[in-house]
């Protein structure tokens, strides 16, 4: 009986052994991207393209790989299934010039060894990966220069400045830095801060940065930014931070940052960090005494979900770089909302993330069609796709719902809106409409 | 040291001591009656959690019958666990026992992931959110009395969790099967001989555990959402367990407080750095616990001999 | 075990009989799979490259828990922290102060043995799962130290940006150039760790396992052995840890977690307690579990689409766990065990049971 067992164990061994190593073999099985194909019409002189080239038969492979199921899954979930609709729908209108898009995704669950195991099993795979989008800063932070190295374009919603602007050139923001979006509503606070300061709260801001303890959470305060904010004459009087979990407890932090005297709050988080701060500033009984103010994730739909009460948010202001489902005038807005309709995409995902990477496929879209207008498809590479971005620069993804610049040495676009809740659901109210932000790009 | 949120910090450090005493109660069942120290712990208080989630969002049943759902389900998962996972290990030496509920754990962490997805959730509400208990103290500052104030839900959680720990304690004390228990846990072959089941009483406190635990999870998911991570925080309650002595359930109350004091203590700190080591104050208390005093507050100390 | 060998083969020296490895086709054998191994690049994958990176400094960390844990006794839940020091000590030294890789790469050792001395204390007074706490303490505090501590220097909750390793101009920034790294670092290791197990030190963690009190009254001493045990294991983990940093080029608190300190504890028993060849075996079928997961994950994900892509990292945890109480119940011994009662049979057939 028992030895029985033992031959079972080990044979399940065996196979898991054997599984194992087909494991490569397997993933390797599509085929290298096919040779440049004879029936193509010639092209000897790229100056004058005979129409547009018939790619019917080819693929295009865009990667991403992101948080979805460790502490980021909610915010990725959406954004992934944002690039992964509008890709059905680029295809199902006719692709690239007939090449067809596919993508493939990978889980890292937040963690910066499985994202660099993902790139290492990508860039294996294939010869000669285009583009990669990825979801967090620390992802972009630690990948950066691999990107740069291989030529790799990686198009990201993490915007942490390290990411961009050090030992980097390869990876592209889809929102200005946090840096930026810390200068741009700080400048604004102190320009109207009569008009929007706390009751009780003196001339003068005092800020509290409470945030959270991660690449992203810390991304905003930088060397750079300080000294951006001692220009303004703004005091940084609290640094706390929180756990990356919806169920955290600021009431410590807020405490501590009441006591110093701050009557601004800036939390770089996503819509459960803002939601965890404005859920304890409440129990507390200290809503009226702090502006809260966000990065562009916090405020979002998703923000509500996990508010205790809706009406916590009203007052919420942050950075906005970029169109909401509520412009419906917007013809890219609409194209976005019929794609959530038709993939009936659950109501949760009806926020930033889906409609940010709608957005960003259709730039990446265009830059890889401006590229093989260009360079001709068979010299379609990862830097051919850098050069375009740049070379369309500044152009408009999704009809205008992102506005982006990556003309010279710029990285992320320098412009947003400012927006701040004032009533109920989707009531994010423009503040100050697109303006460019102040350059707080880290410096080496 | 900032003063006036002394009183604030070390009462708030006390209340949320409250749920760490209930989750360190719920490894001290297990260990009293076999000897297990159970680091899947977290990972029941999250499925407790999980199901109740699901009962009461997802199907929309009432909170009250989802927990008591969530409750009748975890204690049998409890049963399970005991009968497959830990009746073969009877006997076997500490490294084995200790890696079969490490290997527990990643099991239900990668069940719970596998089949609730790793989406943060709202949980519902059982206290409300909003006005908080305000409580003027004696303590004066600057010329203003010190108001505490104190966020519901963690006033009723530390009843709540106080509470249970004082009615299974009684339950050890003065019921059969809990003097059973207790028999079992001072020497399993003695127990056995004067005809005490003894695997059925294993069975017994790891549904008691996995019950215990689900109450936690509960409690802590209530108090502002759910998530995967919510398996990470009974590791804030070992330290208790250590604290209290492995086998006491006084102790564990004793603990869970004195745990939560210490990270209430550092947070009233003007030093940042003191102020964020609040995270691993549960840590530092235990080595200093290891270093003075390794039987615990209330532990027996045992001795050995060739 | 006792070796079977062949009626009629004597050792006729001392030399002989210490030997490891005694006949002329074993050691063509082990000279031309190391050589195989390193020409790896030639003909597999990328991704099998990466992959056999991976397990080799996986294997390190697990060698010196398997001094540890599987000579000594002491149970360590910490082994992942002590990577974690390795990885900054040698990221530090190398993007701060320039050191070239192969210097900072053994003071990354030694200065993870150092911190691994001071967490290895309370062994002198406690045992058990108190000493179990003792090192948990250890992966809580370390993390949460590179965390808060030093913020201009380790860049807090970020981590740092690791440089990549420059050994006489070339740079090694590919997994295939990172192999020739790893794999030296894994035969170094193995010889380190095979010769301790059998010298005088060896068989004093053998005591001490074994029994301790015992021990003691043989005239080992405790504090010293125990001390040397934890300096070792932390010495070989700062090592895998500072190998992994440079060639994920990133490190912060949560490269290493308690998951992976789990984990190497779970490859050692699956792998085989107190055997040299354990570390081998665990982190040889834990990572493959751990790649057929990711290859399932995907089929998962259909089967139950609720769970969309989060299938991969669950599996991961669920195929670890399921085989570690496996072969808890089945087989505690681990492959090793295994592995010798093949080697046994096949030479006592035709006679084997």
């Amino acid at each position: 009986m028992r030895s029985k067992i033992y031959i079972l164990l080990s044979l399940l061994v065996l196979v898991a052994l054997v599984l194992g190593a087909c494991a490569p073999a397997a993933t390797e099985e599509p085929p290298p991207p096919p040779p440049p194909e004879p029936t193509a019409p010639p092209e000897p002189e790229p100056e004058i393209p005979s129409g547009p080239p018939d790619l019917t038969g080819e693929t295009i492979t865009i990667y991403h790989f992101g948080d979805l199921s460790g502490p980021y899954a909610a915010i990725t979930s959406p954004l992934v299934h944002g690039a992964e609709d509008a890709v059905v729908a680029v295809n199902e209108a006719g692709g690239i010039y007939g090449a067809m898009l596919d993508v493939k995704f990978a889980d890292t669950a937040g963690s910066i060894d499985e994202a660099v195991a993902a790139f290492d099993r990508f860039t294996g795979e294939d010869d000669n990966p285009l583009v990669m989008i990825t979801y967090g800063s620390g992802e972009v932070e630690a990948l950066a220069q691999r990107f740069a190295e291989s030529k790799v374009v990686n198009i990201t919603a993490g915007l942490s400045a390290r990411g961009f602007y050090i030992d980097s050139g390869y990876s592209f923001g889809l929102g200005p830095i946090y840096p930026d979006q810390f200068g741009l509503v700080m400048t604004f606070l102190q320009d109207n801060w009569a008009a929007y300061k706390p009751a009780d709260a003196g001339d003068e801001i005092k800020l509290a940065y409470i945030s959270w303890p991660t690449a992203f959470g810390q991304g905003a305060l930088t060397p750079e930014t300080r000294a951006f904010l001692d220009d303004l004459g703004i005091e940084v009087v609290a640094e706390e931070t929180y756990d990356v979990s919806p169920a955290a407890d600021t009431t410590t932090a807020i405490l501590n940052a009441q006591v110093a005297g701050a009557n601004v709050i800036w939390t770089n988080t996503l819509a459960f960090g803002v939601s965890v701060v404005l859920n304890d500033l409440n129990s507390l009984g200290l809503r009226d005494q702090f502006v809260v103010a966000t990065d562009n994730w916090g405020m979002d739909l998703a923000t509500y979900a996990f508010l205790a009460d809706g009406a916590y948010g009203v007052g919420l202001i942050s950075t906005f770089p970029y169109l909401w489902w509520t412009d419906v005038d917007n013809t890219g807005v609409q194209y976005a909302e019929s794609l959530f309709a038709a993939n009936e995409r659950p109501s949760s995902e009806h926020n930033v993330g889906y409609l940010l990477l709608v957005a960003g496929i259709d730039m990446t879209v265009q830059a890889i069609q401006h590229a093989i207008d260009t360079v001709g498809y068979e010299n379609l590479t990862g830097e051919a796709v850098h050069d375009a971005l740049m070379d369309l620069s500044p152009f408009e993804a999704l009809d205008g719902v992102l506005r982006v610049d990556y003309s010279g040495t710029n990285r992320s676009p320098h412009v947003s809106q400012i927006r701040m809740i004032k009533g109920g659901p989707d009531a994010f109210n423009i503040l100050q409409d697109w303006t460019d932000t102040p350059d707080l790009r880290p410096v080496e | 040291m900032n003063w006036q949120l002394l009183p604030q910090f070390a009462t708030t450090g006390l209340l949320a001591g409250g749920p760490i005493a209930l989750m360190a109660l719920g490894l001290v069942l297990i260990f009293k009656s076999s000897y297990i120290f159970n680091f899947a712990q977290g990972q029941l208080l999250l499925i407790g959690a999980l199901i109740t989630w699901w009962f009461s969002v997802e199907l929309g049943l009432p909170l009250w019958v989802s927990i008591a759902i969530a409750l009748i389900l975890s204690a049998l998962l409890g049963l399970v666990i005991e009968r497959l996972a830990l009746r073969p290990m009877t006997g076997q030496p500490l490294l084995s026992i200790i890696l079969m509920t490490l290997g527990l754990s990643q099991v239900l962490q990668g069940s719970a992931l596998l089949f609730f997805g790793g989406n943060q959730r709202n949980f519902p509400q059982i206290f409300p959110a909003g006005d908080p208990y305000k409580i003027i103290t004696p303590f004066v500052y600057e010329g203003n009395p010190i108001v505490l104030i104190l966020k519901q839900n963690l006033v009723w959680s530390f009843i709540v969790a106080i509470l249970g720990v004082i009615v299974i304690g009684a339950f050890f004390k003065f019921t059969k099967a809990g003097l059973a228990m207790r028999a079992t846990s001072e020497d399993h072959e003695l127990a056995q001989s004067i005809g005490l089941r003894i695997h059925r009483i294993f069975g017994i406190s790891w549904m008691l555990a996995a019950v215990v635990a689900t109450i936690g999870g509960v409690l802590l998911a209530t108090s502002s959402g759910l998530d995967m991570s919510l398996s990470i925080v009974v590791l804030a309650a070992f330290p208790a367990v250590l604290l209290g002595g492995l086998e006491s359930i006084p102790g564990t109350i004793i603990g869970g407080l004195l745990i939560g004091l210490s990270v209430g203590l550092v947070s009233a700190s003007t030093n940042q750095f003191i102020r964020n080591s609040g995270e691993i104050m549960p840590y530092v208390v235990l080595l200093l616990v290891l270093m003075i005093r390794p039987e615990g507050l209330f532990g027996q100390k045992r001795i050995e001999r060739i | 075990m006792t070796v079977l060998r062949p009626a009629g083969e004597f050792d006729t020296s001392y030399a002989e009989d210490m030997a490891t490895i005694r006949r002329k086709w074993q050691w063509v054998l082990l000279f031309a799979s190391i050589i195989a191994l390193y020409m790896l690049p030639l003909y597999a994958s990328q991704s099998m490259v990466a992959l056999v990176n991976r397990i080799c400094i996986t294997i390190i960390a697990v060698q010196g828990l398997n001094l540890l844990t599987g000579y000594t006794g002491q149970i360590s839940l910490g082994q992942a922290a002590f990577m974690t020091t390795g990885g900054y000590i040698s990221a530090l030294l190398v993007n701060e102060l320039g050191w070239p890789f192969y210097f900072s790469m053994p003071a990354a050792a030694l200065g993870a043995g150092v911190i691994g001395l001071i967490f290895g204390l309370p062994s002198l007074r406690v045992k058990g799962f108190y000493l179990v706490m003792s090192t948990l303490a250890a992966q809580f505090i370390i993390p949460w130290f590179t965390r808060n501590a030093f913020k201009d220097l380790l860049n807090g909750a970020q981590g740092l940006n690791v440089a990549v390793p420059v050994i006489f101009g070339l740079e090694i920034n590919t997994p295939q150039r990172y192999l020739m790294l790893t794999l030296t670092a894994l035969i170094i290791t193995t010889i380190i760790a095979y010769n301790v197990s059998r010298s005088r030190l060896g068989r004093a963690f053998i005591t001490v396992r074994d029994n301790d009190l015992a021990a003691e009254v043989l005239g080992v001493n405790l504090f010293r052995v125990k001390l040397q045990a934890f300096f070792l294991a932390a010495m070989f983990a700062g090592l895998a840890g500072a190998l992994a940093a440079h060639q994920l080029r990133h490190i912060n608190s949560e490269t290493f977690n308690l998951t992976d300190s789990i984990i190497l504890m779970g490859m050692l028993v699956i792998g085989g307690l107190g055997s040299n060849l354990g570390p081998f075996f665990g982190a040889i079928v834990v990572e493959m579990l751990i790649e057929i997961a990711t290859i399932l994950g995907p089929v998962f994900s259909d089967i139950l689409p609720s769970t969309a892509y989060g299938a991969v990292q669950a599996l991961r945890p669920l195929f670890f766990g399921t085989a570690l109480m496996l072969f808890l119940i089945f087989e505690p011994r681990g492959l090793a065990y295994r592995w010798n009662l093949m080697k046994a049979a096949w030479r006592l057939r035709p006679f084997s049971h």
